[in-house]
């Protein structure tokens, strides 16, 4: 397992190296030579990203022991490659020095860093733009739920109205029904009062009869 | 296990209730009291109908409640009729629309009998619904729920109304009945106007009778754009009239064919966002 690691160390330090002699002579060309430099790079760089991923892996299936030393290697590869594409970065954005001394004087080296300042804002700004689109997408959908919401409301404010009215009248039916019902029942007694009268006086009127009768006799 | 064991349990009880259904109309029923041998029977109708749906045969729960709504026509109650007819309505929804869909009209004939408007609108919708999903006839989908707003607005609730309503210009406009849909949008969008609740869909509802519009002239566009910006200040510095004044330069006529299927997409509101976010 380790041959197969110390294959890819060898492979890492031949194309970091070219990738170095490259990255060298980026800012001294133009135009196609330029474009072409530059893909190579691209396509080495790319390379030296999958060897440090196979490395990884590697070190991966290493027993945990041997692990650490491996694993600071890997390390250091990895901060080499982030080093190098750094280096890549800046050299594509570099013209050579001469073209620039001739254009801005002896200020080549700071107006370097400025460029490099320059693009670090214009980043910023188109990050910042994304997300106030972001929010602005955001802010209109929710005055669309807002809308839902709002009509939403409004038909069950018009169905509680409804039911309030609707309510009202039963209990204005439910009210009407119970004086009915007490009217019924206080008739209920006088027609009883009534009976019993009627049936007392009837009782009185026999007895009186029958009274009178044996008395005629 | 548990559901056939049901059936067979609701069949019984179907055959029990029909017994009681046939004994009462021989002459002796009909002497002593058959009224309350019907109410059982009604009653036997009703659980075997629910004991179908636990079953979840469909079919057989909406036979049993429109029988029971025809036992309670015979007596008289038609409110009880009307609700069995519904649940009849609702049990052959997921199996038989059709029949729903004449049951659920036989309930609707009863309660605007009886006067009850709104529930009737109600079922109107939901019978409308039934045609744009099942059995797909926008037509009468359309009718329905102009039927349905129309008893809505008898009945002073103009924001179910608006609902109905706006449904029935989204697929007026879909069948490219561009008048009707316009003469609805621009009807709704003034009601919207006043109401402290809606003022925020009124642009909504301009913008859209503006892209219908769009799809019959160019002119009349304009003209109404123009109305609208007065009656509504509002409106004019929304991004949907931006849109739309972009889209009355005349180089905007193939735009008529682009906008025909965003009409489509009428109901889907947040594809207009993402065009008018430009």
């Amino acid at each position: 397992m380790s041959s197969d690691f110390e294959t890819y160390e060898q492979d890492f330090g031949t194309i970091t190296a070219e990738v170095t002699n490259k990255i060298g002579r980026i800012p001294k060309l133009s135009g196609e030579e330029k474009t072409q430099l530059v893909l190579n790079v691209d396509k080495q760089l790319e390379e030296v990203r999958e060897l440090l991923e196979q490395m990884d892996l590697e070190v991966r299936e290493i027993p945990v022991q041997s692990r650490a030393m491996y694993n600071s290697r890997l390390k250091s590869y990895k901060q080499e490659m982030e080093k190098l594409e750094k280096d890549f970065k800046r050299s594509r954005i570099a013209y050579s020095d001469e073209v620039r001394n001739e254009l801005l004087g002896d200020d080549a080296i700071s107006s370097e860093g400025q460029r490099a300042h320059l693009l670090d804002n214009t980043e910023k700004l188109e990050r910042s733009s994304r997300r106030l689109e972001a929010g602005y997408q955001i802010a209109v959908e929710t005055e669309q739920v807002g809308q839902e919401i709002l009509s939403n409301l409004h038909t069950d404010r018009e169905k509680i109205q409804r039911a309030r009215e609707r309510l009202r009248e039963t209990d204005a039916n439910l009210g009407k029904s119970s004086r009915i019902l007490t009217g019924m029942l206080r008739r209920i007694i006088q027609n009883r009062v009534l009976i019993f009268v009627l049936g007392a006086v009837i009782l009185l009127t026999i007895i009186l009869a029958i009274y009178l009768n044996l008395r005629g006799h | 296990m548990d559901n056939s064991g049901k059936e067979k349990e609701a069949s019984a009880l179907m055959a029990e209730a029909e017994k009681k259904v046939k004994s009462s109309q021989s002459f002796f029923g009909s002497l002593f009291g058959s009224s309350s041998k019907l109410e059982e029977a009604c009653d036997l109708y009703v659980r075997a109908a629910n004991m179908y749906k636990m079953a979840k045969n469909w079919c057989a729960a909406g036979n049993a409640f429109s029988q029971a709504a025809h036992l309670h026509l015979q007596m008289q109650s038609k409110h009880d009729a009307a609700v069995n007819l519904i649940d009849a309505g609702n049990a052959f929804k997921k199996a038989d629309p059709q029949e729903a869909i004449n049951c659920l009209n036989r309930a609707i004939e009863i309660y605007t009998d009886m006067g009850r408007f709104t529930i009737a609108a109600k079922h109107h919708i939901t019978i409308a619904e039934i045609y744009e999903t099942e059995l797909v006839d926008i037509d009468k989908a359309i009718a329905h729920y102009e039927q349905a707003a129309d008893y809505y607005k008898g009945e002073e609730s103009t924001s179910s109304a608006n609902k109905c309503l706006l449904k029935v210009a989204t697929y007026a406009a879909q069948l490219e009945r561009y008048p009707k849909a316009i003469e609805i949008y621009e009807q709704v969008g003034t009601y919207a106007m006043d109401s402290t609740l809606l003022k925020y869909s009124a642009k909504d509802h301009f913008f859209k009778a503006a892209l219908c519009h769009f799809c019959v002239d160019m002119l009349n566009a304009k003209l109404a754009v123009e109305k609208y910006e007065e009656m509504f200040p509002a409106f004019s510095d929304s991004r949907e009239c931006k849109l739309l004044k972009v889209g009355r330069s005349p180089k905007s006529f193939s735009r008529n064919n682009k906008i025909k299927p965003h009409l489509d997409v009428k109901a889907g509101l947040s594809e207009h966002r993402v065009v008018c976010r430009h």
